[in-house]
């Protein structure tokens, strides 16, 4: 009974100083999105383009 | 029961290919654009245009400003259908006949970078140009 408190303590002990401390940064995180915006419009747009070249072929020799 | 199903299957495979036959486009081509292209004096440029690398005859010329003409009403027009610049409709049809319609041996042109012939491997697209899903 006695042994087995003892080692609960050391135990406890251990997870005490393995503890890992995270300190909040002290600026605002900024992330910027603009790129990504302009990339988006882009993507959804090859759909489109794709339809335009088919629909237009003479716009479009190979 | 399984007999039924595999010929539905068949009969729904043929359906499928007959339709995609019949409703591929039939191309028109303009001859001395096309011929100029496979002798890599005009090529696709990313910005959605034909360019001239090479010398050409006036033919080919005022055909490849043509083309550019009628290639800017048409991004100009699906601009408006989606709300969005025309230069971004013009950016993605670049990158789609980058991707897609340059042939090995014609020429193409990424923003002011000089001509490049196109060689076995796929054409190194700018970054906006994601994969379309």
């Amino acid at each position: 009974m006695k042994k087995q408190s003892i080692m609960m303590a050391g135990f406890a002990g251990l997870a005490l100083t393995g503890c890992i401390q995270v300190k909040a940064p002290d600026k605002p995180i900024e992330i910027n999105l603009n790129v990504k915006v302009q990339q988006e419009v882009v993507v959804k747009l090859q759909r489109d383009a794709q339809d335009l070249i088919q629909n237009n072929p003479e716009l479009f020799p190979q | 029961m399984t007999r039924k199903l595999l010929m539905f299957a068949a009969g729904a495979a043929v359906a499928l290919a007959s339709g995609f036959i019949m409703t591929a486009p039939a191309r028109a081509q303009s001859g001395a654009v096309a011929a100029a292209m496979t002798a890599g004096t005009v090529g696709e440029q990313a910005d959605g245009y034909l360019g001239i690398a090479g010398t050409v005859g006036a033919d080919v010329r005022s055909e490849v400003e043509a083309i550019n003409i009628k290639r800017r009403a048409a991004y100009t027009q699906l601009a408006g259908q989606r709300g969005v610049t025309v230069q971004d409709v013009a950016a993605a049809t670049g990158c789609q006949t980058l991707s897609s319609r340059v042939k090995q041996g014609q020429v193409y042109r990424i923003g002011a970078g000089a001509w490049q012939t196109k060689g076995a491997a796929a054409i190194a697209l700018p970054p906006y140009c994601a994969t379309a899903g």
